[in-house]
């Protein structure tokens, strides 16, 4: 199932970020080339980006390679390491889960309900703004995995 | 009233990055709960969660994956390589000329991907075992390969430059990126020159080393005359004047080189050699300068560019196939998702704090300590050198730069100049012990423990602190060359 | 709430703080704050602190903000009604199009977006937005044929630089600047105090004005928020938007005088064009919303009125 996941998410992400470059290369080509230039390219644009920079982060989280000051992790004992990285797995679930899920959530929905729509393009924001409870989910997965493999290998030793 | 806010902000924020939560979740959960004391519950985590999108939503942004995609594709198609071989022909023959090579290839491969992270690894793990060849101790090729690694933060392009201009609220990327060129040569300059002295020391003893140091104030004292016959010609000639003149310097300069090259005919067959093979690669500083300045893209479009070129070129090299591409794209993934979820939690913890004027009390508190502008951007100077030693560069520059852009510009500091100022901060303590990301990739290339660089690393940590002092108190170091472009 | 308690209500906005508007909206405050005696008070948060327009207005109908002032062209991605605002000549001159915002259109439009979660307060005049170029005057709309010219984030305006023959090239507010100095395009619409204020004058050296749309501002606040006020907090609320709205007038006239005169002092040549050819290379786009009933109606409505 992880691994499935992972693969999967891999695979959106390369997809999406090849088809950032391809849109901003057409944005400049189209200038050069059409009369008329595309006029959507620059929100599309925004738009990857938010997506590439939030299932991104969720996948980092996954790999728990995000920036952060360990010092007072590498001086712990094993013992007190592992209280630790608990410690630390359920604070990132909270927020993935209060301000991407629950937060999120919420935004998709009235944006949805009062049918905003994007400026350029005309496409419902609420779609764009998916992405930030689907990282949600990912991430707490993620960390939930993490944890209960933290849990079992603390117990073998 | 905000008392109460700013105390759970700091409190939460220090808490949580001690006990070694992620920094971005650190931001994130302390800012929310920031939020939670002054707006209710479902209104506040919708909020930060727009925010969050939202935030992302800049096209200035764009170039930073685009930059790290670049870099990435030059570090596997055979980019980098060549322009080590060119640093080379640069200066090799000189004294401790491999670590000048280091430095070099670290700058101009910086200047290139705008990354350090990706100029320590990709020139570090080619140098390293070069520079052990040649007899040099592993620490201080790391020291030297660590620090020279930031220079490309500041040599354009560069995406920490590009987050600057966000968290200003728009100052110029052109501008930013033309401020960054004589700063960022100036730490090269700094760093080599201390290199250099230290070799000296170690191998010919104290009065050696001397001599060569009373070399370099000879330099320095030049440096400081044209300095001054530059402002003079600033203050009395024309604009026109001025721009010939730094065109006549520029051609002396070549002519020197030349000059040098082909006075040994040995050397300047291979010299001209690996030159032409390194002009594709440095084509690709020309496109991407050359082409915003011309006008057929701007800058954030010169980032794709730079893909494309990067990629074209490594094609031609035949060092990357279609198949490496997945590859070499999740991993400009994975460092973008990085950036990006430290600049969404950071666009949220700025909105409550913008919401509770806790920059204004920040500032007033400040400025209430002292009012001589001096002072203030020493004290500036070493509360961000302080937050540099834990924190990295992207979440400083967007927390601080909001807070004190508002109080230096009050005081007729141009947000270009502080900018500046920021990002050679922040580089600084992006090398400084404990805490810092290029500080861990130099060590993990060299396969050294972080304390045993600490010793090497010092004297070069203090010439990178003055070259910043310099660039501090002196602005015409970094408006000087945006200003005669006409910015 | 009950009326012992006081209340503070936040206002963010984009605008400088030397904005007219901006003005306007800080006397709305000081005058919110004298009409309640204290009991009702505006805090004004300027230049995107908050976010961006479109930003803000998602935050009025989450609800963590109470008031911000929109443009109408931003105002369309909320709801179809307002994208009338930003066809080209769609009001005849500026008295016209002051009758329409004091009348009973301009009312219906602010109470229109109330099942969207915002309630419209007053409208801001805005002035009318007209072509500035680098280096090819503007005289008819041939001139603009082949013309890069930037446009918002708007599909209503895109049409609109079509219509007239021009190509429509995005690029954002932040990028414009360099992109006029570098000729990454030709040209820009913009209303005079936002060319004087962003500086594009010293790039653009010619102004045509030929005013194609007349967008004003919107001043809307949070209906989550709206409907917790007290009757008489509302009737506050609304005097004060209605008298800050009159003397933004004035010194919206003033500081657009003031901008033509700066930016002709700055060596800009402000050209007067004939509109004729301008209305009537626009009218296949004004047909083309027949089949919208919202914006038609509205369409016929405003041309209704003398
Ligand atoms: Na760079
Ligand atoms: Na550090």
């Amino acid at each position: 199932m992880r691994k499935t996941i992972d693969k999967a998410l891999e695979w959106v992400l390369v997809f999406l970020l090849s088809v950032l470059v391809l849109d901003v290369l057409w944005q400049v080509a189209s200038r050069y080339i059409l009369n008329s230039p595309s006029s959507y390219t620059d929100e599309l644009a925004g738009y990857l980006l938010i997506w590439v920079g939030l299932l991104g982060a969720a996948y980092v989280a996954g790999k728990r390679e995000h920036l952060a000051i360990d010092l007072l992790l590498q001086k712990s004992s094993p013992e007190r390491k592992f209280k630790l990285e608990i410690f630390i797995s359920v604070v990132v679930i909270l927020f993935a889960i209060t301000v991407m899920i629950v937060g999120g959530s919420w935004l998709v929905y009235t944006r949805f309900y009062l049918s905003v729509k994007s400026a350029a393009l005309g496409m419902p924001l609420g779609a764009v703004y998916l992405v930030l409870p689907l990282s949600g989910i990912l991430i707490a997965y993620f960390d939930i995995d993490n944890m209960y493999n933290m849990v079992k290998s603390n117990r073998k030793n | 009233m905000e008392f109460f806010e700013i105390f759970v902000l700091v409190f939460s924020f220090i808490i949580l990055l001690v006990i070694g939560v992620p920094i971005a979740f650190s931001i994130g959960i302390s800012g929310i709960l920031t939020m939670l004391v002054s707006i209710d519950m479902i209104p506040a985590l919708t909020t930060f969660s727009q925010r969050m999108a939202t935030g992302l939503d800049s096209f200035a942004l764009l170039a930073i994956p685009f930059f790290i995609l670049a870099g990435n594709i030059m570090n596997s198609g055979g980019i980098a390589i060549r322009l080590i071989d060119f640093a080379r022909i640069l200066v090799g023959g000189i004294p401790g000329g491999v670590a000048m090579v280091n430095v070099l290839a670290n700058m101009l491969f910086g200047a290139i991907s705008g990354s350090a992270a990706a100029s320590a690894s990709a020139i570090g793990s080619i140098m390293q075992p070069e520079m052990k060849k040649e007899g040099y101790p592993d620490n201080f090729s790391a020291a030297v390969n660590i620090t020279s690694a930031t220079t490309g933060l500041s040599i354009p392009p560069s995406n920490i430059l590009i987050v600057y201009s966000l968290a200003s609220g728009g100052v110029s990327i052109t501008a930013l990126f033309l401020a960054g060129y004589l700063p960022g040569i100036l730490t090269g300059l700094g760093i080599i020159i201390t290199a250099i002295t230290m070799l000296i020391y170690k191998r010919s003893g104290t009065k050696a080393a001397m001599r060569a140091l009373g070399i370099v104030t000879l330099i320095a004292v030049g440096i400081v005359a044209a300095y001054k016959g530059v402002s003079f010609s600033r203050a009395n000639f024309s604009a026109g004047l001025n721009r010939v003149l730094l065109y006549l310097v520029v051609a002396a300069f070549a002519v020197w080189a030349v000059i040098k090259t082909i006075r040994n005919k040995e050397k300047a067959k291979v010299g001209t050699k690996k030159f032409l093979d390194a002009i594709p690669s440095l084509l690709m500083l020309v496109i991407v300068i050359g082409g915003i300045v011309a006008g057929f893209f701007t800058a954030t479009e010169a980032s794709a560019i730079a893909v494309l070129y990067a990629l074209v070129l490594s094609f031609i090299y035949r060092q990357i196939k279609i198949k490496d591409l997945p590859d070499i794209f999740l991993r400009s993934v994975k460092t973008t998702g990085v950036v990006m979820l430290l600049v969404a939690t950071c666009l949220g913890l700025s909105w409550i704090m913008a919401y509770e004027n806790i920059p204004q009390n920040v500032s007033e508190g400040l400025l209430s300590v002292t009012s001589n502008p001096f002072m203030i951007l020493l004290i500036i100077n070493m509360i961000l050198l302080f937050v540099g030693v834990f924190m990295d560069m992207t979440p400083a520059v967007l927390i601080f730069t909001p807070i004190f852009l508002p109080i230096v510009t009050a005081m007729g500091v141009d947000p270009i100049h502080f900018g500046i100022i920021m990002v050679l901060n922040l580089s600084v303590g992006l090398c400084t012990p404990p805490v810092g990301s290029v500080l861990f990739i130099g060590c993990s290339v060299a396969g050294l423990s972080i304390d045993k660089v600490i010793k090497p690393l010092l004297p070069m940590f203090i010439a990178m602190v003055i070259v910043l002092l310099l660039v501090t108190y002196i602005p015409d170091i970094s408006l000087w060359l945006p200003k005669s472009l006409g910015f | 709430s009950t009326h012992s308690e006081k209340t503070e209500l936040k206002l963010a906005h984009g605008l400088p703080t030397d904005h007219p508007v901006h003005k306007a909206m800080m006397f709305m405050a000081q005058r919110c704050s004298e009409l309640s005696d204290g009991q009702l008070t505006i805090e004004v948060y300027p230049a995107e602190q908050l976010g961006s327009e479109q930003q803000c207005v998602e935050l009025v109908q989450i609800g963590s903000l109470a008031i911000t002032k929109v443009s109408a062209a931003v105002m369309e991605s909320f709801t179809d009604a307002y994208k009338v605002f930003g066809l080209p000549y769609i009001f005849k001159s500026k008295e016209h199009s002051f009758k329409i915002m004091d009348g009973e259109i301009g009312k219906d439009l602010l109470l229109s977006t109330e099942d969207k979660w915002i309630r419209g307060l007053t409208y801001y005049d805005a002035g009318s937005r007209s072509f500035y170029t680098i280096d090819k005057p503007i005289h008819t709309p041939d001139d603009l044929a082949g013309l890069k010219i930037r446009v918002m984030r708007s599909i209503t305006a895109v049409e609109m630089i079509r219509a007239l023959g021009g190509s429509a090239t995005p690029i954002s507010w932040g990028e414009l600047y360099t992109a006029l100095q570098s000729g990454v395009v030709d040209g820009a619409e913009n209303n005079p105090p936002s060319l004087y204020t962003s500086r594009h004058y010293e790039v653009c050296k010619y102004y045509s004005l030929d005013e194609h749309t007349t967008i004003p501002d919107v001043l809307v606040v949070s209906k989550i928020i709206w409907d917790k006020l007290s009757e008489q907090e509302q009737e506050w609320l609304q005097q004060a938007a209605d008298e800050s709205a009159v003397l933004e007038r004035k010194l919206w006239a003033e500081s657009e005088k003031e901008s033509l005169e700066e930016v002709q002092k700055a060596g800009v040549e402000v050209i007067y064009p004939d509109k004729a050819p301008f209305i009537e290379k626009v009218q296949p786009l004004l047909e083309s919303y027949k089949d919208n009933e919202v914006i038609y109606s509205y369409i016929k409505r405003i041309q209704a009125v003398k």
